[in-house]
């Protein structure tokens, strides 16, 4: 099947075509809800849902963001010692989690809070991590959501590995591997998409280019767009509007149905924004200007969301009302959830480190469990 | 009622220690939501807008814009249920009991943090805490007191100050003896004992150790390579006849009492000296002093009087009252007599003192003598009764015995023996008469008395008991 | 019972893990169609399948990494490093990822990973080729760490480390591939992680494993000529170390050397003298010396002699140790 180049999408394994340089002002990329909130169609794109789920998709993206910007605030009250924000990423995300059905299992990198939501997983099992009570707070077979990976990029290997094991074992589910614009410069990543194609493993490999790494920006990157790197190493890359919740929902059902007909890997480029810092940690005012900022204000996805059932009369006042409360009460389960979370007990330390046991650890735990109870204020975890 | 929280300012970005204030977005009296923005900081890396933790009303800011504050200390309170009473204004401090002079009702002082008192004041000296795990915690300064250690022998006085080291070390040495196959020797030493030995030509596996569980010590490798008693050869497998043997352990006052005896004995030279006397006068005295009323109560026997005799002697004689002290290498000669009497106890020998029995009249060194012997026929002497003495008296009469060779107790340099007064043949006034007679014993350190002065010392003794008479003149 | 060399003792043990699961799986470079370098792999793809044996990309930590998946999914890949030398690029992968994935995951996530990695020197090899990481991965929690000497632990040390649920980077001695041994397929000798007397003594102990492991047992033979009656401690496992047996006989003979080709300075052989100075204080006449390669990048192959323990380097420290 014929395809167009230079609308943002790249079959891959067409012959040499003339390379774009990176135009980050004009991209190309799949577009069907414009930041004005209006329907667009593209060629190779499209979306059919009912009004309901048009509004659960609003409702989604409305919970997401409040999910951020709760932990956002216990960060700054002290209640996490670090959070990552996905202010911004909020279509991005849930399109991709939307997308995701329960077979399919998702690689995270330590951004997904959207797709966590999608995916089922309590917002305040999130927390753990950032609060440093634990270092992944649930089982990932339960919601075939894997732990956060800080490591750059490793997670795709992982995702890749877990994709060529459901060819294997016969499994029909694919597979999805999140990370950034910056990790595909990782070696990690690249060896992902060398083995992804020579095995034709079912993974979809979604990154979302939010235009920076900490302070770098893309063009530290690459010299292309990213999506064209996939010819490169033969399957098809597309780029599609980040923050246009509904393309991107399409692109990932098609590229994750390619992924379990056999038909192997894809390279979605979710073209969108960070619109806050990096991590808690970090000061964006010292590397980029707040006119950009405010030119991808424009771009909202939740607004955009919001502007479109508006104007379509696909929702009331009563109905957005409706999904703010609830979003006060997602806030109030997470902010009362991360203020549960306790210390764990020093001697559990020791837990998990083999499944088969050591004798080493039992007796290094012996000895912390005698000389913490040689204290007379025998507190657990009691420090000057 | 009024709630008063503070607000702690957090670490902010891995590993913050402070922060400054940039700009207070509220105001006390103001009325917060959640999450509203209170207060621009900004510190190393950035200027943050920090949300409130709490919905009420602002009571309190801590710091004035453009001051540096301590990530930990509060910056901020709030009233968290403003619909209690009221907060009274600030009464800027004022604690003490005033009552005014033109108005008898005494003031009621407002503590702070009591209700309807004023804002809790943030404590600045409050230790730095970071409330989520991120950033660095400051060091520890003091240390966290640890539980008394349990002694595992009765007789030890204090704690071993090397605790955890002394039972690991008996741990270790009992788990090397018990897993010891059997016929074989185990030779237990640290490599810097190993080297003495070597040096001085000593198999260890002929010595036996007095350390923790067996261990050889300095000590043991060096007295066997003297040849003393100390060191033993392993028993010798020789057949056992046919009555058998009976094993007593080593431990508790046998124990301290061994150790004392080989620490003495093998120190302090001693030298050893009699007197026999005719003590009938001192007999004639106990009799008469039984009868007197300042006595009554008091068990007066001979040895009060020999007691006394030697405090007097001590008076005249002071240098028999010292210690030599090796490591100052000094000899202390003690202006106090702590008066040690050698008492028989169901546990074993034991030496209680009687301290400063220099300054006590005769009934009351009568009283604390009967006191001790009691104490310790029950079995109760504390070990406080045992430490400190400067002086011995050892009362071997009292099993008919006439004299001995007393060993020193470590610490002192003297001590007096005093046996059995037996009615005996003895020149009295020129005539052959039967007259009470006893004789005294005085061992003493060497190096401290040379032999002029333990001969006056017991001289002394034996003047007084010869001839009550004498303590007047010499009081 | 057949006589064996230890490369194929490792790949009979290889064929009866695929045999008894089917879940494991055999991934690595050149390991399927040639049947891996050292032919430890011959044969298997054959009779196994592509899907089996897995002739992978020229990517260490794309190995590594996808293994990490596949054992998420429920597999039980073994995968081969091609040489020692050749471990780093996968170092991540294996000690941020592998080594803590059970841990933070408090115990949701098994990674039943076997890495086979061929080590040691003295075959003359151009760089990077005989190497002795093992210290690296003992001193990574999470990891378990074997090594085998001859050809019945060889091929029961494989079985046994593929059924073990936790990630173990399993050491050939390259140079003892063509060894041989007689094989009892049948019954183990003993458990993974338990060390073996491979001589019996009285004078001196020497703790050892791997290639030195036959280094020591030839020293041992010239040394009783001296009449030193020489005790020989074969750890097997290295990270758990299985202390019963190595202090039991360094209390016996009251004198311990460590002998192993990686250099001493900040070593496993390091650790071992630590443990065994603080355990037997008491016993020891002398200190625990170690005879080890030395603190220099491994040297060309002229001179890897000079640089390897060998019989007279160590019955040298024999001698010393009996000397205090």
């Amino acid at each position: 099947m014929a395809r167009a180049s230079g609308d943002g999408y790249d079959a891959g394994t067409q012959s040499a075509q003339a390379v774009q340089p990176v135009q980050p002002s004009e991209p190309e990329l799949v577009q069907l809800l414009t930041p004005e909130g209006e329907r667009v169609d593209n060629p190779h794109y499209s979306i059919d849902l009912t009004e309901d789920e048009y509004r659960d998709l609003y409702r989604d993206l409305v919970m997401v963001r409040r999910i951020d910007t709760e932990a956002m605030a216990l960060q700054r009250q002290g209640e996490l010692g670090l959070w990552a924000s996905l202010l911004g990423q909020e279509g991005a995300q849930v399109g991709a989690g939307r997308a995701l059905t329960g077979r399919d299992f998702a690689f995270p990198t330590y951004r997904e809070h959207g797709v966590a939501y999608c995916k089922g997983v309590d917002p305040v099992t999130l927390l753990g991590l950032f609060r440093g009570v634990n270092q992944g707070g649930w089982d990932p077979y339960d919601k075939g959501f894997q732990l956060y990976t800080i490591v750059i990029g490793s997670q795709t290997l992982h995702a890749t590995g877990y994709a060529m094991g459901i060819q294997r074992d016969g499994g029909d589910g694919a597979v999805m591997a999140f990370f950034g614009d910056g990790a595909s410069s990782q070696g990690d990543v690249n060896e992902a998409f060398v083995w992804a194609s020579v095995f034709q493993a079912p993974v979809v490999f979604f990154c979302q280019n939010n235009q920076w790494a900490i302070s770098e920006p893309l063009e530290k990157q690459s010299r292309i767009p990213l999506y064209q790197r996939a010819r490169g190493f033969g399957f098809p890359g597309v780029r599609v509007d980040g923050n246009d919740v509904l393309a991107v929902l399409a692109v990932a059902r098609e590229a994750l149905e390619r992924a379990r007909e056999g038909s192997g890997p894809t390279l979605i480029e979710a073209f969108t924004y960070r619109m806050g810092p990096h991590t808690t940690s970090d000061d964006p005012t010292r590397y980029r200007l707040a006119a950009d900022l405010e030119t991808w204000k424009l771009k909202d996805p939740v607004e955009r969301m919001k502007a479109y059932l508006s104007r379509n009369a696909i929702a009331t006042t009563e109905f957005f009302e409706q999904v703010d409360r609830e979003a006060d009460e997602l806030a109030a389960h997470i902010r009362a959830g991360c203020l549960a979370l306790a210390d764990p007990d020093p001697l559990t330390l020791f837990d998990h480190v083999y499944a088969s046991g050591s004798s080493l650890l039992d007796e290094e735990r012996e000895q912390l469990a005698s000389y913490l109870a040689s204290f007379e204020d025998e507190k657990a975890g009691a420090h000057s | 009622m009024p709630s008063y929280k503070d607000f702690k300012l957090p670490d902010l970005g891995e590993g913050l220690t402070e922060g400054e204030i940039l700009k207070w977005l509220v105001q006390p009296g103001d009325t917060v939501t959640l999450n509203q923005p209170i207060v621009e900081v900004e510190t190393a890396k950035a200027a943050v807008e920090i949300p409130s933790p709490y919905a009420g009303v602002v009571t309190e800011l801590h710091h004035g814009e453009g001051d540096t504050v301590d990530v930990g200390s509060p910056i901020i309170t709030f009233d968290t249920d403003p619909s209690g009473e009221p907060a009274p204004a600030d009464t800027g401090g004022g604690q003490s009991r005033v009552a005014a002079a033109a108005d008898m009702v005494p003031q009621i002082p407002a503590e702070p943090g009591l209700a309807g008192g004023p804002a809790p004041k943030a404590n600045t000296e409050e230790k730095i805490e970071v409330l989520v795990g991120s950033g660095p915690k400051s060091g520890k300064l003091t240390r966290r007191p640890r539980k008394a250690a349990a002694s595992d022998d009765p007789a030890a006085a204090q704690p071993q100050p090397a605790r955890v080291s002394a039972a690991a070390v008996g741990a270790h040495a009992a788990e090397i003896a018990a897993s010891a196959p059997g016929g074989e020797v185990r030779v237990l030493a640290k490599p810097p004992v190993r080297k003495l030995a070597r040096d001085l030509g000593v198999d260890l596996t002929v010595v036996t150790g007095t350390g923790p569980n067996g261990t050889i010590t300095r000590a043991d490798v060096e007295s066997a390579a003297d040849g003393s008693a100390a060191a033993t050869a392993p028993p010798a497998r020789a057949a056992v006849p046919a009555g058998g043997e009976e094993r007593i352990p080593i431990k508790g006052v046998r124990k301290q009492m061994a150790a004392a005896m080989v620490s003495s004995a093998f120190s302090a030279p001693h030298v050893t000296i009699f007197q026999t006397l005719d003590v009938t006068p001192t007999m004639d005295l106990v009799a008469k002093l039984r009868g007197q009323r300042d006595f009554e109560g008091v068990r007066v026997s001979p040895l009060l009087l020999v007691a006394k005799a030697l405090l007097v002697a001590i008076k005249r004689n002071p240098l028999i009252n010292s210690t030599w002290d090796d490591v100052a290498q000094e000899i202390v000669v003690k202006h106090y007599v702590n008066l040690g009497i050698a008492a028989a106890t169901p546990r074993g020998l034991l030496v209680p003192n009687i301290k400063s029995a220099d300054s006590l009249s005769l009934p009351e060194l009568g009283r604390a003598l009967n006191e001790l012997t009691d104490t310790a026929r029950e079995g109760k002497t504390s070990p406080a009764d045992m430490q400190h003495g400067t002086i011995t008296i050892t009362n071997v009469g009292v099993f008919g015995v006439d004299n001995g060779t007393p060993i020193i107790n470590p610490g002192e340099s003297a001590i007096l023996c005093f046996g059995a007064v037996r009615d005996m043949p003895w020149v009295h006034e020129g005539e052959l008469a039967i007259r009470k007679v006893t004789q005294l014993t005085l061992s003493f350190d060497h190096r401290v008395i040379d032999g002029q002065l333990g001969s006056q010392v017991i001289a002394d003794v034996g003047a007084l008991l010869a001839d009550p008479a004498m303590f007047l003149t010499w009081s | 019972m057949s006589t064996l060399m230890l490369g194929k003792a490792l790949n009979e043990g290889l064929r009866k893990a695929l045999e008894d699961d089917p879940k494991v799986l055999i991934m690595g470079e050149d390991v399927g169609r040639l049947g891996g370098v050292f032919r430890v792999t011959d044969g298997l793809q054959k009779d196994f399948g592509e899907d089996r044996v897995i002739d992978t990309p020229l990517a260490e930590s794309g190995i590594i990494g996808t293994a990490v998946g596949l054992a998420i999914r429920g597999f039980r890949p073994v995968c081969e490093i091609q040489f020692d030398g050749f471990v780093f690029p996968a170092f991540d992968q294996i000690v941020s990822q592998v080594a803590k994935m059970h841990y933070r995951s408090a115990g949701h996530v098994k990674l039943p990973i076997t890495i086979r990695i061929p080590y040691g020197g003295g075959i003359g090899a151009v760089e990077h080729h005989s190497e002795s990481p093992e210290s690296y991965f003992c001193h990574t929690p999470g990891l378990k760490v074997v090594t085998c000497s001859n050809p019945i632990d060889a091929h029961w040390m494989i079985r046994q480390a593929v059924a073990c649920d936790d990630p173990i980077v399993f050491f050939e001695p390259k140079r003892r591939y063509w060894d041989k041994g007689e094989v009892d397929t049948v019954t183990a000798p003993r458990g993974l992680w338990d060390a073996a007397i491979a001589r019996t003594g009285s004078d001196v102990t020497l703790i050892t494993y791997g290639p030195s492991v036959k280094t020591c047992l030839e020293t041992a033979a010239a040394a009783e000529t001296e009449g030193k009656n020489i005790e020989i401690v074969d750890l097997r496992s290295l990270s758990p170390i299985d202390w019963e047996t190595v202090l039991t006989s360094v209390r016996k003979t009251q004198h311990a050397i460590v002998v192993a080709e990686a250099p001493a300075y900040s070593s496993l052989s390091s650790e071992i003298a630590a443990r065994i100075s603080e355990k037997c204080f008491y016993e020891l006449e002398a200190p625990v010396l170690r005879v080890t390669g030395f603190s220099t990048p491994y040297p060309t192959a002229r001179i890897e002699e000079d640089y390897l323990p060998d019989l007279d380097r160590i019955l040298d420290a024999v001698d010393r140790s009996l000397a205090y």
